[in-house]
């Protein structure tokens, strides 16, 4: 479900989080649907259960999940809104690159291009369940 | 919860820990790095109650350690030098534990010798290095403790049972809210294992933190601009080290990632990238801004 690089210097929680979310986003979980425990998870990657705590409380406090006492952890049912709020900001990061690429000048049409080609890609990657990492 | 309150040891003249305070909750998973001589073992004997402090105070859930069974019943020491009953085999080490620790669990000492491939009816003598710590690591786990304290253990074992060991740990963790305190010469080797690390040196901790917060606390940033250009441009920014060769500057930066790469965006660098550092490179720098020099602490 997971793939934490731990050699990468990311601290591995946010990767936790990082990827829990990307697998709300294109459906991989569903609204209401049970998330592995802390135990599973720590096992299951050989994390420190620690740090799944960590990555698991900031989901909860941001209410992108939500507990039941003695049962587990769910999904909540607006995740997919709260989650895409928060990357608001990206589309500055597309004004700054595109901004360079013309000042070197690079074609528009380069930029367009890619840009399409990232919402049929996501698009695929909805209907598919998750393939991540998958660039072409 | 194991608390030392300004503990004091001294071997004669020697003081080899120095008003030592820390606290360690519950669930944690503590790495305690330093250089030989640093203090470590002492550190975790006298937790354990194999010593007794000059001065300060020890104590597991606020009852104190030293002579106290009611405490030690409740965890487990590997030591650095292990010692085995003469021409015992595993399985009669396994009667001794059973005897002495009421929580000793046999299916799961059964379990883990399979597992590691050890054949518990031989004599230990037999047992190379490797072997006979994992003989003992696996006496200690099966005694299912609460707090277990293993003093340069990891730095024995091959990576195979250092990842099965860590899954012990990490299941007891959740189950029964276990408490590990491991130390070691790498930090490496505790980077992924543990949530909390130290550095202990020359009898005293001189860093406490948060693993994940440490990864995060401090970055590096590498940037470049077609004009001249020196530190004070940097003045909004926290910068521990400034380096700058020719238009290229690196910079250590502490603080929000985000926040700092807009500010520094504003300025319309030529060249602005964002690195991780390593936990080795974090400890350098921070050692460094308390006035250490690292190299001379980590063998």
């Amino acid at each position: 479900m997971f793939n934490i690089d731990k050699l990468s210097g990311r601290p591995v929680y946010e990767q936790i989080i990082e990827q829990m979310q990307y697998l709300i986003l294109v459906g991989g979980i569903v609204p209401d649907e049970q998330i592995p425990s802390v135990r599973s998870l720590s096992l299951d990657l050989s994390v420190n259960p620690n740090t799944i705590q960590k990555a698991y409380n900031e989901l909860e406090f941001n209410k992108i999940t939500y507990s039941v006492p003695g049962v587990g952890r769910f999904v909540a049912k607006d995740a997919k809104q709260k989650i895409g709020a928060s990357y608001d900001k990206k589309v500055d990061v597309i004004y700054d690159a595109s901004y360079w690429l013309a000042l070197a000048g690079v074609e528009q049409t380069v930029i367009t291009d890619t840009v399409s080609k990232a919402f049929t890609n996501a698009k695929r990657h909805m209907v598919e369940r998750m393939k991540p990492n998958d660039k072409n | 919860m194991i608390k030392t309150e300004k503990a004091t040891k001294k071997f004669g003249s020697f003081t080899a820990l120095n008003e030592l305070s820390c606290t360690i909750p519950d669930g944690c998973i503590y790495g305690l790095v330093g250089s030989n001589g640093a203090g470590k073992s002492t550190f975790l004997r006298l937790v354990t109650g194999i010593y007794k402090p000059e001065s300060g105070k020890i104590t597991i859930d606020d009852k104190p350690v030293y002579e106290n069974p009611e405490v030690k019943k409740r965890f487990v020491f590997v030591p650095d030098e292990l010692y085995f009953l003469p021409q015992a085999s595993m399985q009669r080490m396994a009667r001794l534990y059973e005897h002495t620790y009421a929580s000793f669990n046999i299916e799961r000492f059964q379990n883990l010798t399979k597992t590691f491939g050890l054949d518990p009816k031989v004599n230990l003598n037999g047992f190379s290095k490797g072997m006979k710590r994992q003989a003992a690591t696996i006496l200690a786990l099966s005694t299912m403790p609460d707090y277990i304290f293993f003093d340069e253990t990891f730095d024995g074992l091959d990576p195979v049972m250092r990842n099965l060991v860590k899954n012990v740990i990490y299941s007891d963790v959740c189950e029964r809210k276990a408490t590990a305190v491991i130390t070691s010469h790498s930090l490496r080797e505790l980077e992924d294992t543990c949530d909390q690390l130290a550095l202990l040196h020359k009898g005293g901790i001189i860093f406490e933190s948060d693993i994940e917060n440490l990864k995060t606390s401090l970055f590096k940033v590498q940037v470049a601009f077609d004009k001249e250009y020196d530190k004070e441009l940097f003045k909004g920014i926290d910068v521990m080290n400034f380096v700058k060769k020719g238009s290229v500057a690196n910079l250590i930066v502490r603080g929000n990632r985000e926040k700092t790469i807009t500010l520094l965006q504003q300025m319309n660098p030529i060249v602005l990238d964002v690195l991780p550092l390593t936990l080795e490179e974090v400890f350098i720098y921070e050692m460094d801004a308390l006035g250490y020099a690292f190299k001379d602490m980590i063998i």
